[in-house]
């Protein structure tokens, strides 16, 4: 449990790790998480279509107005629907996204640590 | 004209001399004292018919056949020669042929290299590839000909995508195909090994071989499709996650973990159930990657080609080789060394088995990320993004033990083993450490996960560094490889750490201007090239030790088809790159300018180089 508990620390202390002070860095920051709805693979951040640069402006606006980074994601999301998010949230449809690779890690660990290195 | 008709009917003669090889090699097989020099000739005579095929796919785009589909849908008469030639595989049907091509090079080289080995296991290794071969010529010939005719004959093709048109990417797809359809190899060996019981330790160092080159191959592969994607797509990254990307990176990740594996195979007769399935999972994580990018499933930058009809078609075949795998896998396969399965806590087994547990754990990340959104979107038809915040989240954190089991386990001995020179690995550890929190320290955010992570990044680089010079040490190749991948973790960290950029609007003749660079636009002029017209935007950019450089981003519209796009200028020197990309707004008179600071990037590069280089020197140690 212990192991668990180290695992799930570092995942929630790495999930800031690019956060930055500045107010254009933190836009920057927004923009790598949106995907640009009508390009092919981009972020809206890599993006200089239209859409992508409308999106930009919406998120200076929407941080001046004070918003915090989980509200802007939530208001796109609200907007555009979850497809917009490149950080798909921990929810009922992402359960298995999120879990699966650990259940997995941990099933691996224990079927090596039984028949491997367990003497029988 | 006549070159589709030589072309398609060599296919048609590789097809029949597929058929013929079964039956050649059921009479050989009873009665193998010698492989029938038959089996040898009609090996090559296929590989010679491909080869011709592919010759006349490649003469067709060199004088322009546009009477041949693919030609027509791909090429254009004002391409330059190379991306006339290189257009050949840049599509669909072409990079089959090249598939096809490389599946029937390297069943002839096996056939004609394996020494050593029972007659009967080449035989039936032979049988298991023109399975595959036999599929992928009726794939060719039914679903993606690419020698269909088209009447009237058009005077003007289509073109080739104007991003495809770039000398890495005119190499990438060959090289990572010699990886992936080296992949097959293995498989069909794999397949026969089982099916005579004959996995052993002589069987292991004897695919060993192949499953070096493969690995070299697939390792090159995706670098140059990354180094293509970092200066060709003008955003400055080089790694998106995206689906493709990460296509090529799942059975790099399951051959990875097979070439730790076949070391302990190698060893001692023990592991024999994993490697016979990782050898069939990477096969088939490559054909998925033929079916993912192929089937048009994914939404991502590759998807210029594709047809869901064609995906049917490769997801039945896989079926059936999933099966075929399965099958002779429950039916063959005994493990009877169940009682010499036990390792000591500490020792190289342990080590690998360790390598083997992360190495899994990092390829269940990328196939759930990559195959879930398709799945929920099935299910319940919700479309979600998986991107880079996810892989980094469930990566990142596995990456730090990993790095210093990468450090510490080639140290371990076989069986039992005890840390030595327990005084400088320790001493190590704390140098990394204090030399990582020196270069973070300055930094206002997450010191701590940055300290760990690049200080067991430092650590690995000193370990493999002294090894170099530690004269008992002579494990060259894995020192070079684990040496080089240290050196790529810490080139990314600190590429994104102290990367800087500035974005901003300029007209012709404005200067912007901040503490540290100042931007002047000078001029734009105009070009004309063969294939495409081009505005040159002429930038000098001096920095704050009044050092200036001049740069000439280019926008380009292409001419067939027409399509703009933004040509990136970059400065490469040893420490760092400078990237600029330029954009026209819609209705405006200015260019949105981006400008990049990116340190280490060349490192980026050559550490992948450096890696796959310890795989180069472990060939070549295997042959002498």
């Amino acid at each position: 449990m212990k192991f668990l508990r180290f695992v799930l620390i570092f995942i929630l202390s790495i999930s800031s790790i690019s956060v930055n002070a500045e107010e254009n860095d933190k836009r920057n920051q927004i923009t790598k998480n949106l995907r640009c709805l009508i390009c092919q693979g981009q972020s809206v951040y890599d993006s200089d279509s239209e859409f992508a640069n409308s999106l930009k402006i919406v998120v200076d606006k929407k941080l001046q107005e004070g918003l915090s980074e989980d509200q802007i994601y939530e208001y796109f999301k609200n907007k555009y629907g979850e497809w917009i998010l490149y950080d798909p949230g921990l929810n009922k449809n992402t359960y298995i996204l999120w879990l699966l690779p650990i259940l997995i890690f941990l099933i691996g660990g224990a079927i090596i640590y039984k028949s491997f290195i367990v003497k029988k | 004209m006549i070159y589709s008709l030589v072309g398609y009917y060599s296919l048609i003669i590789g097809l029949i001399i597929g058929l013929s090889l079964f039956y050649f090699s059921y009479k050989n097989f009873n009665n193998s004292n010698i492989l029938d020099i038959k089996i040898l000739s009609f090996t090559f005579l296929q590989l010679f018919f491909v080869f011709i095929s592919f010759l006349c796919l490649i003469f067709s785009f060199v004088v322009s056949d546009f009477s041949n589909e693919t030609v027509f849908n791909n090429s254009h008469t004002t391409k330059p020669l190379f991306y006339k030639v290189s257009g050949t595989w840049g599509n669909h049907e072409g990079s089959l042929l090249l598939w096809l091509l490389v599946l029937t090079l390297f069943i002839f080289l096996f056939l004609l290299r394996t020494k050593n080995q029972p007659i009967k296991y080449k035989i039936l290794t032979l049988v298991f590839q023109q399975i595959i071969i036999i599929g992928f010529f009726l794939f060719l010939i039914k679903t993606s000909n690419p020698f269909n005719y088209i009447f009237p004959i058009p005077t003007e093709g289509l073109g080739l995508n104007p991003i495809l048109q770039d000398p890495a990417l005119a190499i990438h797809p060959p090289i990572l195909y010699l990886g992936y359809v080296g992949s097959s190899i293995i498989f069909s060996s794999v397949l026969a090994a089982t099916s005579l019981k004959i996995i052993s330790t002589s069987w292991a160092s004897h695919i060993k071989e192949w499953i070096l080159i493969s690995w070299i191959f697939l390792t090159l592969g995706i670098l140059l499709g990354s180094i293509w994607a970092y200066y060709e797509l003008g955003w400055g990254g080089f790694w998106f996650w995206d689906p493709v990307e990460n296509v090529s990176l799942m059975p790099w990740l399951a051959l990875t973990t097979l070439l730790h594996c076949i070391l302990v195979l190698e060893k001692k007769s023990i592991l024999t159930s994993w490697v016979i399935i990782l050898s069939i999972a990477t096969f088939t994580l490559s054909m998925c990657g033929t079916f993912l990018v192929r089937s048009g499933i994914l939404n991502s930058v590759h998807t210029f080609a594709n047809d869901p009809e064609r995906g049917l078609f490769i997801l039945v075949f896989l079926f059936i080789l999933i099966f075929l795998s399965i099958l002779i896998f429950f039916f063959f396969h005994k493990d009877n060394d169940r009682k010499s399965y036990s390792f000591f806590w500490l020792s190289k087994e342990t080590s690998i088995l360790i390598n083997n547990w992360f190495m899994m754990y990092f390829l269940s990340v990328v196939l759930i990320g990559t195959v879930y959104p398709i799945f929920l979107d099935v299910i319940s038809s919700q479309k979600i993004s998986v991107g880079p915040p996810f892989y980094h989240k469930l990566i990142i954190p596995f990456l730090i033990p990993f790095l210093f089991m990468m450090a510490i386990g080639p140290k371990l001995k076989w069986i039992k083993s005890q840390l030595e020179d327990k005084i400088y690995l320790i001493s190590f550890l704390i140098i990394s450490i204090s030399l990582a929190f020196l270069v973070i320290k300055n930094f206002n955010q997450n010191i701590l996960i940055n300290t760990i992570l690049i200080s067991s990044a430092l650590y690995l680089f000193f370990i493999t560094l002294r090894d170099f010079f530690a004269k008992k040490y002579k494990n060259i190749s894995q020192n070079i490889a684990h040496f080089g991948f240290s050196l790529l973790i810490l080139s990314i960290l600190f590429n994104n750490l102290f990367a800087t950029e500035i974005i901003t609007n300029l007209k012709v003749g404005e200067t912007f201007e901040n503490s540290k660079t100042k931007i002047v636009f000078e001029s734009v002029v105009q070009k004309k090239e063969q294939n495409y017209n081009a505005i040159v935007a002429n930038f000098s950019i001096s920095n704050l030790n009044g050092e200036e450089d001049r740069f000439s981003p280019e926008l380009r519209i292409y001419n067939q088809p027409v399509i703009a796009t933004s040509e990136a200028d970059i400065k490469t020197t040893l420490m760092s790159d400078k990237f600029i990309v330029i954009n026209l707004v819609q209705n405006q008179d200015f260019f949105n300018v981006r400008y990049q600071v990116k340190p280490l990037m060349l490192w980026i590069w050559l550490s992948v180089i450096l890696v796959s280089f310890g795989g180069i020197v472990s060939f070549l140690q295997k042959r002498s």
